[in-house]
């Protein structure tokens, strides 16, 4: 018999530059994804998968699944481990719970990710992302924060396609905008075009908004197999129909294309195939805006629009509330802040709120919506698909 | 030299704290990248059965797995396509801002995204040509028996060429 794979309960810390400990946040998670359903037993959770990238380094813990299962009060044992893939860790993570369930390894998977990134002096995190990329390569130039490195992916999407500063401007705009009604986000306050347009340099063109902060925070997820989901919740089931996942590049030099991501077109055909749908069929979308030119070139790699036309694409509010394909309807990066480990666990929770109809902005008639990470040097995409019914 | 707060850390050097890889022929086996550096070489390896040359150098060829790889000169001077000039946020060890990066095309062989150095801001345009800048960089004290000897290092970014 067919073993589907359903989402069953979700929930995130505060993120933000928080008051508190990786353990700490883990333990705020498991707390909010426990009171998301209280027909859950924390103890049928038999397996545990733990999303950090940063763990040794800001939190100096290695061996983290067994001690976050302790903290959570969690006994896995059918799998008890951590993943890795930087910015997409919850989501490798959620891909490797979903195959594990699917194969019958496992039949109810909590995945937990998040990072505590802020230590007592704040140059220790910019120094400590020099591991980001390809460290002894790229990392030796001084590319470890990202900025320079999105910054002339904006210069020559705007070189070559014509996109402008207002497009940019136009995705932290909207993205800050839903981070304000999202109690849980880093950002509470939106802003307006005239304070995107002119803040503060970073890396020309990028200024302060077109950026996603340093964030602490964690979020957690639990999936398990059809049969025992429908008597673990009272609430729609959601499952995980599709996912994809590829890398065809990792150092700088080895970039195949600056403006057009081979490897999320990839990612992305992958999750499509298996998933049964096509770019048309997605009513909303998580995408990884790192940067407002990342959301940008998405849309496009997405199939959402027309390469080259995502800045009018996103300009013109085709994925804004009410839009062709909403996306980011809990603020994304941009707003809810990036702890690595916590992202693709924060769109999974969004995504599934909104295909259960409690979302906080509910976009209406929902019933596929998609998340998407890149993770290092645009040298990995991550894509998977949810739905109301399975694929 | 003590850092405040830990007290162990004296005259201490700390791998996980390096900016920079290990150089020296007992860590690491493309070492001689680093050596044709010094001469002022810019190289990589060439498999010797498929003739691909990947880069970063490496002991297996990627493309048709052979381990048969020869060291070969790639070009000291490259054209730049684009420039970056990071305001804020410029990690430790790497200078005052602007930090400066281009994406270069080294004559043909790739696409390097590289810091430039010993150039002012607003300084590089699209066109102009850069070329190979070898710098000194912190040794490494390694432990050679009950010894530690000073293992000296460079490293590279390229420089306009003026």
């Amino acid at each position: 018999m067919e073993r589907n794979v359903c989402v069953i309960a979700g929930g995130m810390s505060k993120w933000g530059v928080r008051d508190g400990s990786q353990r700490d946040l883990f333990q705020e998670a498991a707390k909010a994804c426990y009171d998301d359903n209280p027909h859950l037993n924390p103890k049928d959770i038999d397996g545990l998968l733990v999303a950090s990238a940063y763990t040794e380094r800001t939190s100096y813990q290695t061996h983290l699944a067994p001690l976050v299962a302790e903290y959570v009060g969690v006994k896995p044992r059918s799998v008890c481990a951590r993943v890795e893939l930087l910015c997409a860790s919850g989501s490798s993570a959620i891909i490797l719970a979903f195959a594990l369930i699917k194969s019958g390894q496992a039949d109810v998977v909590m995945v937990a990710g998040g990072e505590k990134l802020y230590t007592p002096q704040k140059w220790e995190v910019f120094y400590s992302e020099l591991a980001s990329v390809d460290h002894d390569w790229d990392g030796t130039q001084g590319l470890g924060l990202p900025p320079p490195v999105f910054a002339m992916v904006a210069k020559q999407h705007m070189k070559r396609y014509g996109t402008k500063k207002e497009h940019l401007a136009a995705v932290s705009v909207k993205n800050r905008r839903n981070s304000s009604k999202n109690p849980k986000a880093q950002f509470q306050t939106p802003v307006t075009m005239e304070e995107v347009m002119n803040g503060r340099m970073i890396v020309p063109p990028l200024t302060l908004y077109d950026c996603c902060p340093i964030t602490d925070g964690a979020a957690a997820l639990v999936l398990a197999v059809e049969e025992k989901a429908r008597t673990m919740t009272d609430k729609p089931l959601v499952y995980v129909r599709g996912t994809g996942q590829a890398s065809v590049n990792n150092m700088s030099a080895n970039m195949p294309n600056w403006t057009t991501w081979e490897a999320l077109k990839i990612a992305a055909k992958e999750a499509y195939r298996k998933a049964k749908v096509e770019p048309k069929d997605i009513d909303l979308a998580m995408t990884h805006d790192c940067f407002t030119i990342s959301e940008i070139i998405e849309m496009e790699d997405l199939g959402f629009c027309e390469k080259g036309d995502g800045g009018p694409f996103v300009a013109d509010g085709q994925n804004d509330l009410g839009g062709k394909v909403p996306t980011n309807t809990d603020g994304g990066l941009l707003g809810c802040g990036h702890p690595f480990g916590g992202t693709g666990i924060r769109q999974a929770i969004e995504v599934t709120r909104q295909l259960r109809g409690d979302a906080i902005q509910q976009v209406p008639g929902v019933s596929i919506g998609l998340t998407h990470n890149l993770s290092g040097f645009i040298a990995a995409h991550t894509v998977l698909i949810y739905g109301k019914e399975v694929a | 030299m003590s850092t405040p707060g830990i007290s162990v850390l004296e005259g201490k050097y700390m791998v996980t704290m390096d900016l920079f890889p290990q150089e020296s022929k007992e860590f690491n086996q493309v070492y001689q990248f680093y050596e044709y550096l010094k001469e002022g070489r810019f190289t990589t390896t060439k498999c010797k059965d498929c003739g691909f040359e990947p880069f970063p150098p490496r002991i297996l060829c990627p493309n048709c797995y052979s381990n048969n790889m020869e060291w070969i000169d790639w070009p000291t001077e490259g054209t730049v396509i684009d420039v970056t000039e990071e305001v804020v946020g410029v990690p430790l060890g790497f200078g005052k801002p602007p930090l400066v990066h281009a994406l270069v095309d080294l004559g043909g062989k790739t696409t390097f995204f590289v810091r430039i150095i010993n150039c002012k801001e607003s300084e590089l345009k699209p066109g102009d040509k850069v070329k190979l800048a070898v710098f000194d960089i912190d040794s490494v004290p390694q432990e050679s028996g009950r010894e530690v000897v000073n293992i000296p290092r460079v490293f590279y970014a390229f420089e306009p060429v003026k």
